[in-house]
């Protein structure tokens, strides 16, 4: 099964809505980790990014 | 073929998150670090910090702010650090002993999750994001995430005043989504009503208003926080720019080939 792959345009429809919405929750899900959780661990690891990015953080 | 979109973005990310690393170094942890001096809240547990303070304060606060700091402890809003991010390295309770450590793993992830949710956005709109373009979809993406929140909350310095950190969050993630339904609807659509409520979206935010501290008052010099606000911005423009690039070079090399 030799699949042609080409750009982003040339994927099913479905295709593209399954990829984007799984690389959109994980996206989301890793920003969510870095910049908001409140877990003091999480803060303490990425306070200095939290401040570069402009995320709020205290 | 379903991972390989997800795998380029996700190499991508992790790159340029790796990059920003020395970039933060440079310009930012440094003004992150002395503006810690300034948190009062720290003295009681860590004396050295307590003489920072005071030193710091004489040297680049008025003298009046600075005899207010030092016998008014936590009078002010001075917002108050665990131990971890007031540079006591080891003894926090941060994932990696080491702050750079840290700081290099947050950017890594940082990175990925947000070249994920360019790519994502690439893939759910039918939009290509190459090597063609990828600087532009960068631009976008910084005026999105980083120039827009700015407007309202700049980026800010431990030790300085701040409202509430939840509704701050909330502001936040409700100016970056609707700035960045708004950016769609001025780029990618043409139709009047498009243009218009674009401009409404991203306006919208703005004209609301991000929740303000109470009082401006702040131990923090501010010729630091002018400082440290424009090299926050200047870096998350490089952050985007590198990011876009490289995630439009990741997925043409791997979008774009014989499977």
């Amino acid at each position: 099964m030799s699949i042609r792959t080409g750009t982003v345009a040339d994927l099913s429809a479905s295709t593209r809505l399954a990829v984007g919405i799984a690389a959109l929750f994980t996206g989301a899900f890793l920003i969510w980790g870095v910049g908001f959780a409140h877990s003091e661990a999480l803060h303490d690891t990425a306070h200095d990014v939290r401040h570069s990015y402009g995320f709020p953080c205290h | 073929m379903i991972g390989r979109f997800f795998l380029a973005a996700l190499a991508a990310g992790l790159f340029v998150g790796a990059l920003m690393t020395p970039v933060h170094y440079a310009r930012l942890v440094p003004l992150i670090l002395h503006a810690e001096t300034f948190e009062s809240g720290g003295a009681a547990a860590h004396d050295h910090a307590a003489i920072n303070d005071e030193t710091m304060a004489l040297r680049l606060v008025g003298s009046a702010t600075a005899a207010q700091t030092a016998t008014d402890g936590a009078g002010l809003l001075h917002l108050v650090h665990s131990p971890a991010a007031s540079g006591e390295e080891g003894d926090g309770t941060g994932l990696f002993e080491s702050r750079l450590l840290g700081t290099f793993f947050a950017n890594i992830v940082a990175g990925a999750g947000f070249a994920l949710v360019l790519a994502a956005i690439s893939l759910l709109l039918g939009v290509p994001l190459t090597a063609a373009n990828g600087a532009l979809w960068g631009v976008v993406g910084f005026f999105v995430a980083s120039l827009a929140p700015a407007i309202g909350l700049a980026p800010e310095l431990p030790a300085m005043p701040a409202a509430d950190l939840a509704a701050r969050q909330t502001w936040w993630i409700a100016t970056v989504a609707l700035t960045g339904i708004g950016a769609y609807l001025l780029i990618l659509r043409s139709e009047a009503w498009a243009k218009i409520g674009g401009l409404v979206l991203v306006a919208l935010p703005q004209i609301y208003g991000a929740p303000q501290p109470d009082t401006l008052d702040s131990p923090v010099p501010a010729t630091l926080a002018a400082e440290f606000a424009s090299s926050s911005l200047a870096t998350a423009a490089v952050f985007w720019l590198v990011l876009g690039l490289c995630l439009g070079l990741a997925m043409d090399r791997f979008g774009a080939r014989e499977a």
